[in-house]
C-alpha cells in the first residue's frame, strides 16, 4: 500500500524529478570540469615544484574543512544566488581529491622507470606523458572518482541557494516532513553517483596502457 | 588531576540536577509563558511577562524559543505552559486541522476561540492587533514602477518576473500551489531556497518576488513591499495570547493585564520591533520592555 502510494507520487512528480536530475547532472559536470581543469595541471606542476606542494595542498584542505553549507552561504555576497555560487563552491570541493591524488600518484611512480626514460633520451615532457601519467593513472582516476561522488552528494545542498537540482525535492520533503518526497530526491542522487562512478571506471579501464 | 576532574564533574552534575528541580516544581503563584522559535514570539513572551509582572503580583517564568507550533501547543495542552501567543490561522489550519475558506479575520478568530474553549479548555484573549500572514513581497521600487499593489496585479505580469521562495512555501498545498491556482500565476520556474536567503535575494535583485511573513523586520529594512492578498487565499494570522482556562480562573487578573496589550501592535510596529532584534542585534527582552515603557504600560 505504502509502496503503491510512493509509485503514484513518483508518477505525479516525474517531470519534476527529471528536471531535478538534469540540473543535478549539469551542476556536477560543470563543477567537475572546472575542478579537473584546475587540479590536474596544478597537481602535475606541484611535482615539479615540490617546495610549494605542502602549502598548496594545505590550502585546498582548508577549503575542504569548511562545511559545505557555510561555503555556499559565503558565496552569496560575491555571486548572488543560483547556478553561479553553487558551481564555484562545488568546484572548490572537487579540488582536493583530484589535486592530492595527481600529486601523490606521479610522485609514487618508480624512480627507476623515470631514470630509464631519461637515460633513453626522453625529454621531461615525454617522461611526463609517456611514463609518469600513464603509470599514475589509476591513482589519478581514483581521485577523480572520489571527487565525483562527493560533488554529487554536496550538490544536493545547492538547492538552498536557489540552484535547483535534486536537493530541491529533498528539501521540499524535509520542509513537509514527507519521507517519500525525500526519497524521491535522494534515490536518483544515489543512482546518479553510482552511474557516474561506473562510467569513470570504464574510462579508467579503457585508457589504461 | 583525574580526581579533580571527577570532582568537578560530580559538582556539575549535582548542580544540573538541582537546577532542574525548579523546572519540575510548580509554584501556585507562578505562571509559565512559552514561545515558538522565532524572534517575534520571543518579543511577545517578554511583553506578556512584563505586563503581568507590572500589573499583578504573579511571578512569570519565561520559556522563550521552545520549538515549533507542535511543541508549544502540546505543552499548553499538557499544562507545562499556561500562556503563549498563537496565530488564528495557525490554530485553525495546523492545530485544529480545519479547512480554511476565504473569510474575514473576525470570523476565523471567533471560530478558533469557540473550538479552543470547548475542546481544549484554552481561552483566547484579545488579539495584539497585527497580522503575521504569509504573503508575497517585492522591491517597492519595482512594484511601484510596474503598478503592482495586489496579488491579482502581480498575476498579470508574473510571466516576466522571477519568484524565489522557501521550499516549504513551494510545496505546501495551501502555499504556492494554491496561490498559483487561484490567481493564475505564471512564474516560469520558481527558485527554491533557504528561508534565510529570500529577503536578501529580493533586495539584491536576484529574484523579483518572494514569499514573506508580513511582520518580518527585513521588509521594512530592505524597502520591500507587501502585496495585498485580494482574494484572501491565505488565512489571517492575527496573534493573541492564549491561556489555560484553569489558570485564568485562578488568576483572572492575568487576563485583564494581557488584554491591556490588545490592539496596541500594528503590523508596522511589530515589524520595527522584529527589525530591532534581527537586524540591530538587540535582545528581545530589552526591545519588549522598551516598547511597554514607550506605550506607558509599565
Amino acid at each position: 500500500m505504502m509502496f503503491n502510494n510512493f509509485l503514484i507520487m513518483l508518477q505525479n512528480r516525474w517531470p519534476e524529478i527529471m528536471i531535478g536530475t538534469w540540473e543535478h547532472i549539469q551542476l556536477t559536470l560543470v563543477a567537475l570540469f572546472i575542478g579537473n581543469l584546475i587540479a590536474l595541471p596544478l597537481g602535475i606542476l606541484l611535482t615539479r615544484k615540490r617546495k610549494l606542494a605542502e602549502a598548496v595542498i594545505g590550502i585546498t584542505s582548508v577549503f575542504q574543512t569548511i562545511p559545505s553549507l557555510a561555503l555556499l552561504g559565503f558565496m552569496i555576497p560575491f555571486f548572488g544566488i543560483g547556478f553561479g555560487p553553487a558551481i564555484v563552491a562545488l568546484s572548490i570541493y572537487a579540488l582536493l581529491p583530484i589535486l592530492r591524488n595527481t600529486y601523490t600518484g606521479i610522485l609514487g611512480v618508480n624512480q627507476a622507470v623515470v631514470d630509464a626514460g631519461t637515460g633513453m633520451g626522453m625529454t621531461s615532457r615525454q617522461v611526463l606523458f609517456m611514463i609518469e601519467i600513464p603509470l599514475a593513472l589509476p591513482i589519478i582516476m581514483a581521485g577523480i572518482r572520489t571527487a565525483t561522488v562527493m560533488v554529487i552528494g554536496v550538490a544536493t545542498l545547492a538547492a538552498l541557494v536557489g540552484a535547483g537540482g535534486l536537493g530541491d525535492i529533498i528539501f521540499r520533503g524535509i520542509a513537509m516532513a514527507r519521507q517519500d518526497l525525500i526519497l524521491a530526491g535522494a534515490i536518483p542522487a544515489a543512482l546518479l553517483s553510482m552511474i557516474f562512478d561506473y562510467i569513470l571506471k570504464r574510462i579508467e579501464i579503457a585508457v589504461q596502457p | 588531576m583525574k580526581k579533580i576532574t571527577l570532582l568537578l564533574l560530580c559538582i556539575l552534575l549535582s548542580m544540573s540536577i538541582t537546577g532542574c528541580s525548579s523546572f519540575w516544581e510548580k509554584d501556585t503563584n507562578t505562571v509559565v509563558i512559552g514561545g515558538k522559535n522565532f524572534t517575534e514570539q520571543d518579543i511577545l513572551v517578554y511583553m506578556m511577562k512584563g505586563i503581568i509582572e507590572e500589573k499583578t503580583d504573579i511571578k512569570v517564568k519565561a520559556k522563550a524559543y521552545l520549538g515549533g507550533t507542535n511543541v508549544v501547543s502540546q505543552a499548553i495542552d499538557r499544562g507545562d505552559l499556561d500562556i503563549y501567543a498563537e496565530y488564528t490561522g495557525t490554530a485553525l489550519v495546523s492545530v485544529l486541522d480545519e479547512e480554511y475558506s476565504p473569510s474575514d479575520p473576525e470570523v476565523v478568530y471567533e471560530k478558533v476561540k469557540t473550538i479552543y474553549d470547548a475542546k481544549k479548555q484554552i481561552i483566547w484573549l484579545k488579539p495584539f492587533g497585527f497580522n503575521n500572514t504569509y504573503t508575497l513581497s517585492m522591491r517597492t521600487e519595482q512594484a511601484n514602477a510596474l503598478g503592482i499593489e495586489t496579488f491579482s496585479d502581480l498575476a498579470k505580469q508574473s510571466a516576466a518576473l522571477r519568484l524565489g521562495a522557501t521550499h516549504e512555501f513551494l510545496e505546501r498545498i495551501d502555499g504556492y500551489k494554491n496561490v498559483k491556482a487561484v490567481y493564475n500565476m505564471k512564474f516560469s520556474s520558481p527558485a527554491g531556497m533557504d528561508p534565510g536567503l529570500t529577503y536578501t535575494a529580493c533586495r539584491d535583485s536576484n529574484v523579483d518576488v518572494i514569499d514573506a511573513f508580513s511582520t518580518d523586520g527585513r521588509i521594512l529594512a530592505f524597502n520591500l513591499k507587501v502585496l495585498a492578498d485580494d482574494k484572501k487565499v491565505f488565512p489571517p494570522f492575527y496573534a493573541a495570547p492564549i491561556i489555560r482556562a484553569d489558570t485564568l480562573k485562578k488568576h483572572p487578573e492575568i487576563g485583564e493585564a494581557l488584554n491591556l496589550l490588545a490592539g496596541k501592535l500594528t503590523n508596522e510596529e511589530m515589524m520595527t520591533l522584529n527589525a530591532k532584534v534581527d537586524l540591530e542585534g538587540k535582545s528581545p527582552q530589552v526591545v519588549a520592555n522598551e516598547w511597554l515603557k514607550a506605550k506607558g504600560l509599565i
